[in-house]
């Protein structure tokens, strides 16, 4: 092949020998310069660890009760105080933090497949399977959030998955207007058409056309469901609706602990700080994913 | 404008009974007031069965389509329709209506100067980061609007009293764990209660208004005409002020609206904190007591707070913003 020495070297000029970068590596390198948000990444990793780490190196179980150490504050020997068990409470705030994890996870999980599910129908197809979806997303505004996780959760709250599942039902609402919208600007657009065009189907032209190049925002989204279901949790379980003993979360430890408040303040201030910085640095984590993957319409910093 | 109103509100209308009906049912399966009774009180006669089963309709189903008369939704709809809300089963059997209505008027002494505080905390803080964009205040100003974001509205409530309540209770004397004991005394003694209920209910509110604003204003500041009154020399005060302000107010009147009457409704997590004896409160205990009627008249009340705002304030865009046709 003769041609081969020249037509390198033609590449080379236009600068296209240089491989190209995928998608994903792209925004990883973008996402690697936005400084706060690696920082909440590292953090967010080494605290998620934490939770699952130390319950494993702490001596003291997590039901182990030892009534001569009860409702202590902050030790050496304890290092975020006892209950008036005398459980160690930092084997138990890890536990409710890995409840709290573990609800998050599975909040994003369903509302991640149900949002992306009937938002994808709804924007596709539009017509009357939009309006079916919203008028089920219209019901459920209809009375504000809480109140409907109050009320549903005397009747079907109590474990952890319960607690998660009804969070979700709530939460599918943003994923699903978000990837509504952007199903109603791609279907119009050139690679949409083509697609068609070239005879496929609508199955194909969802799932390997418009839902990949939908996938950024919508990943935006559940970091910031996973923080809202924190949230929510919680606050559920803080006005005992939520997670209820024997099950741990953040929001039920606070719960035991507020009527405390005034003798170990601690036991309120280090769950909540927790769950505080947690949902931070899922915020944080998710603008600065925001900035990544969508660099044209990042506002926030340079 | 009032074709459109109407319509909105016929369309909500299937809406609020659909929702109303399922938490109605839910609700009402709650608790089993007989077979309580016949746990806590196994010597009683039929008469307390059949007063009890008289006082919660139990005789008749939740809802019943083949004979609708007899189901105990349409008769609390019916009844609501009228203006009957029916009489609590938790609160010493006293109608609804006059509870919801002391305790709503409670809620909106928290939530009056609670959205003062917010209306103009939050557009200070906007303006002044959205002018100073990418200055050490702004940045001071969006980091803590994120800590609000972040913090679950209990655990603030809860770090004020132990930051007033227990670190620095001799500075202003506040004793904020039972707000609703003192505020009957005096003016001030009203004002030292309410202070950390209106901060707490603030905080979360504000750092989102903030934002909001910031983003809204950010985007006039670098429109044409904005640069035009630049042009022609007018005072940097007058182009924010005058020019600027007004034009990036309009889609916050919108948030105004939401956040005002969620306000309104009461706040089950801020008034339970400090005890204070508003509207969320009842709401939560009522859930616990399984008062049917009292949960659906504050849930009705919420509802259509909300609804009614959201029109008002689709209605107010369209006002201020004549490039909108309300339609």
């Amino acid at each position: 092949m003769p041609n081969t020495a020249i037509d390198l070297h033609q590449l080379e000029a236009e600068g296209l020998s240089i491989k190209p970068k995928s998608f994903g590596r792209q925004t990883w390198e973008r996402f690697r310069r936005h400084r706060l948000a690696m920082i909440a990444f590292v953090i967010l990793v080494l605290l998620i660890s934490s939770f699952w780490i130390v319950p494993i190196l702490s001596p003291y179980g997590v039901r182990e009760i030892n009534i001569q150490d009860a409702a202590q504050g902050v030790s050496w020997k304890h290092p975020f105080g006892t209950d008036p068990l005398g459980r160690d409470l930092m084997t138990r705030t890890m536990e409710g933090a890995q409840v709290s994890i573990y609800i998050a996870a599975v909040v994003a999980l369903i509302s991640t497949a149900i949002g992306t599910f009937l938002g994808a129908l709804a924007g596709y197809f539009g017509k009357w399977v939009d309006a079916l979806v919203n008028q089920m997303i219209n019901l459920i505004l209809v009375v504000p959030a809480l109140v409907v996780l109050l009320v549903v959760g005397i009747k079907f709250g109590g474990s952890v998955n319960q607690v998660a599942f009804l969070v979700a039902l709530i939460s599918w609402i943003t994923i699903a207007r978000i990837v509504r919208g952007l199903f109603f600007q791609l279907k119009e657009a050139d690679f949409v058409q083509a697609a068609r065009a070239a005879g496929a189907g609508p199955g194909r032209i969802i799932f390997r056309h418009i839902l990949p190049n939908a996938m950024g925002p919508v990943l935006v989204q559940i970091t910031l469901v996973s923080g809202a279901a924190i949230i929510l949790e919680s606050t559920l379980s803080f006005l005992g609706l939520g997670v209820t003993p024997p099950d741990t979360s953040l929001g039920t430890l606070i719960a035991e602990s507020k009527g405390f408040i005034d003798v170990t303040p601690s036991r309120v201030l280090i769950p909540g700080s927790i769950l505080t910085l947690l949902v931070l640095c899922l915020n944080f984590l998710g603008d600065g994913l925001r900035d990544a993957l969508d660099p044209a319409t990042r506002k926030t910093r340079q | 404008m009032f074709a459109y109103a109407a319509r909105r509100i016929l369309a909500t209308i299937p809406l609020l009974i659909v929702a109303t009906l399922g938490l109605f049912a839910l609700e009402s399966s709650v608790r089993d007031p007989v077979a309580e009774l016949r746990v806590s009180c196994p010597r009683c006669d039929q008469v307390a069965f059949d007063r009890l089963i008289d006082l919660y309709d139990l005789d008749k189903p939740v809802l019943d389509l083949s004979n609708p008369a007899e189901s105990r939704y349409v008769a609390w709809l019916g009844n609501v329709i009228t203006g009957d809300f029916g009489s609590s089963t938790s609160q010493g059997e006293n109608p609804v209506s006059d509870t919801v209505f002391t305790r709503a008027k409670n809620t909106m002494i928290l939530a009056i100067p609670a959205f003062f505080v917010i209306a103009s905390l939050a557009t200070f803080l906007g303006v002044f980061s959205a002018v100073r964009q990418y200055s050490k205040t702004d940045y001071a100003i969006t980091g803590l609007s994120f800590l609000g974001i972040a913090m679950p509205t209990f655990f603030f409530g809860l770090f004020l009293q132990v930051f007033w309540g227990i670190w620095f209770h001799d500075w202003f004397g506040m004793r904020p764990f039972f707000t609703s004991q003192m505020h009957d005394d005096s003016f001030v003694d009203l004002l030292k209660s309410i202070t950390l209920p209106i901060v707490t209910l603030t905080l979360v509110v504000v750092a989102t208004e903030s934002r909001f604003i910031r983003a809204s204003m950010l985007e006039v500041v670098h429109s044409d005409y904005i640069r035009t009154a630049r042009a022609k020399g007018l005072s940097e005060r007058k182009v924010i002020f005058k020019h600027a302000l007004r034009n990036a107010m309009i889609p916050v009147v919108t948030i105004w609206a939401l956040d005002f009457s969620a306000l309104l409704g009461g706040s089950v997590v801020t008034e339970s904190i400090f005890s204070w004896p508003g509207l969320g409160p009842l709401l939560l205990t009522a859930i616990f007591a399984a008062d049917v009627n009292m949960v659906m008249a504050i849930i009705l009340l919420i509802s259509v707070l909300a609804i009614g705002f959201n029109l008002i304030a689709d209605l107010l865009y369209g006002v201020l913003d004549p490039r909108i046709r309300i339609s």
